[in-house]
């Protein structure tokens, strides 16, 4: 008691200290809580309120229950344009990451330094372009008859490709400049993993008698699996949102054949006045995305490899 | 006498793999050559164009190398009633502000959830990483919204607020004050100095590389924004480069397709000088988000 007595003081200004401590955490999160709560989390609580209704913005929302939910399975457009979205996503998703794997494995290989600056710059740059822009340039490349692309394929015997207005070709044109767009990107992250496999493991493995194919298949797979999963993820998040490029490149058609979800929605949104309808698709979007990234953490215990 | 023989086999062998490998390596950087052609042939063709007559746009096959030099379709550019260099401001008027109002929340938030105590911590930190998995198009309908009832639509205003906060760069930063020694801070807490004093004076200052690779980031995704100005923005006056360059687009019509890829030619160099000054951190702030990720 009497030791306790001698320390109360001390004890009480270390609480104040703590006080302050914590007052100071509070107020150094509240400029970013503040935004958090006007953009985000009220925006999805609105979002999910919205597409409880009927509401084109001029007159009060009307509670309508569920019925733009029921209006969806009846809606042939919107079919179309998840199909879209979903035929974009996988493509876009596999070529970007095996691509970017593919240019990581080869810029890791033994080359002077100079080179191996250079081809990751070059293969990294596109990645800084807006998609606007890269659009902008390549809607000219794709043309059918004035067309840098089909003019090479010519000295091929390939006959000139529709590949922004036939509906066979505008989805491999948009996934081809997708992918010469962003696989920059997932090169850098798979270089940067790479480098983080130490060099002994595969020392011991040849010790061992292992192949080529085997020191790839039993060391650097396994070792960048994390890096292959997180690739995965922020391609697929980003894939399901595709709008920009196909904005510009062809405006979602022809027809409905290259619309993806988010154009749209902002036609049902912004062009339709919509927005309780607009609501429901993107609530759609919304959990379409979170179901896919718990499956794929929930896939992921199985072939993720982690130290 | 068969001992010697066999390590002479083996040594072969050796300089047989070696060798191979060494083939091996030739072949990756032919393809690696062969790939990185196709990734600057667009740029090419954008640049040569870009110094093209309007009659010879269409020539095929193009000049890669641009043998003709009209520098006056850059002119044209600033020429046509449409306000190229309004867009370039308001570009540069939007990013700057965002990126610098991330700068300072995020860092002060990452500060609070890496070294200060308080109750909630953990939770707070989990709901804020929670909404990554939100995208910004889910939300946009209430944003637009919000951004109607406080007649901001149509202005800098509505591209610049909702990006002044990110959960993403709270992240990143956090990371890198987790990482700062407990020691530092406790030795600054000896001298008296409270928790403003330990960020701005002991946290901040040693935050430099983590800062440039969140401003970066936060750069081009704002310099490159296209989604976001074309639903707040509808006039000419109020526009961003990327919605611009679309906007002149349609204008110039493909009459002048080389003024309009001087258009790009303009929009995308900055990006390119900034990038080979500051690779370094680009790179860092890539690597830094993939392998903590």
């Amino acid at each position: 008691m009497a030791a306790s007595g001698a320390a109360r003081p001390s004890r009480r200004l270390l609480a104040t200290e703590r006080h302050r401590e914590a007052l100071a955490g509070y107020l150094f999160i509240l400029p970013t809580f503040i935004g958090y709560a006007v953009f985000i989390i009220g925006p999805i609580f609105a979002a999910i309120g919205l597409s409880l209704t009927r509401y084109d913005m001029l007159s009060a929302p009307e509670f309508v229950g569920l019925s733009n939910y029921a209006e969806l399975w009846s809606d042939r457009r919107l079919w179309a344009v998840y199909r879209n979205t979903i035929v974009f996503t996988v493509f876009a998703v596999l070529l970007n990451v095996g691509v970017g794997l593919v240019l990581a494995v080869l810029i890791n290989r033994h080359m002077p330094p100079v080179l191996k600056y250079f081809f990751r710059t070059v293969y990294f740059f596109p990645v800084l372009v807006a998609l606007a822009y890269s659009a902008v340039i390549w809607q000219f490349l794709y043309q059918k008859d004035t067309g840098v692309i089909n003019y090479y394929l010519g000295f091929a015997g390939i006959a000139p490709i529709g590949w922004l207005n036939t509906r066979t070709w505008v989805m491999p044109a948009i996934i081809l400049m997708d992918v010469w767009k962003n696989t920059g990107f997932f090169m850098l992250v798979f270089l940067a993993g790479l480098q983080n496999i130490p060099q002994s493991y595969y020392e011991a493995a040849k010790l061992d008698g292992a192949g080529r194919w085997q020191l790839f298949r039993f060391i650097t797979l396994p070792m960048l699996s994390p890096t292959i999963f997180f690739n995965i993820t922020v391609a697929m998040i980003g894939a399901l949102q595709v709008f920009d490029s196909i904005r510009v490149l062809t405006d979602g058609g022809p027809g409905d054949a290259s619309r993806s979800l988010i154009m749209y929605i902002t036609e049902m949104a912004f062009q339709n006045f919509e927005m309780g309808y607009a609501s429901a698709i993107s609530i759609t979007l919304f959990a379409v995305i979170v179901v896919l990234t718990l499956i794929q953490f929930r896939m992921g215990r199985y072939w993720v490899y982690y130290d | 006498m068969a001992t010697t023989s066999r390590l002479d086999a083996q040594a072969a062998a050796e300089r047989r793999t070696v060798r191979y490998d060494r083939l091996i390596d030739a072949a990756a950087i032919a393809v690696l050559f062969l790939g990185a052609a196709v990734m600057v042939l667009p740029f090419m063709w954008m640049f040569s164009t870009s110094l093209r007559l309007t009659a010879d746009a269409f020539k095929l096959p193009p000049d890669w190398i641009p043998r003709q030099w009209h520098w006056e379709n850059y002119a044209a550019v600033f020429q046509s009633s449409v306000p190229f260099v309004r867009f370039a401001l308001n570009s540069s008027i939007v990013t700057s502000l965002v990126v610098v109002g991330q700068l300072v929340t995020c860092s002060m938030a990452a500060f609070a959830f890496a070294k200060l105590r308080f109750p909630g911590r953990n939770l707070l930190f989990f709901v804020l990483l929670a909404s990554l998995m939100v995208p910004g198009q889910v939300t946009i309908i209430p944003v637009f919204i919000i951004m109607r009832q406080l007649g901001l639509v149509d202005s800098l205003a509505a591209l610049i607020l909702p990006s002044l906060i990110s959960a993403f760069g709270v992240f990143l930063l956090r990371q890198f004050f987790l990482g700062l020694p407990q020691d530092l801070i406790e030795a600054a807490k000896i001298d008296g100095a409270g928790p403003f004093m330990q960020f701005a004076r002991i946290a901040l200052p040693l935050a430099g590389p983590a800062l440039a690779s969140l401003a970066i980031i936060t750069f081009n995704g704002t310099w490159n924004n296209y989604f976001n100005p074309y639903i707040f923005i509808n006039t000419w006056e109020k526009m961003t480069l990327p919605l611009g360059i679309t906007v002149l687009r349609g204008y110039l019509n493909s009459g002048s397709i080389a003024a309009l890829m001087a258009g790009v030619t303009m929009a995308i160099l900055p990006m390119l000088v900034f990038f080979l000054i500051a690779q370094r951190w680009f790179i860092q702030g890539v690597t830094h988000t993939g392998i903590k990720g």
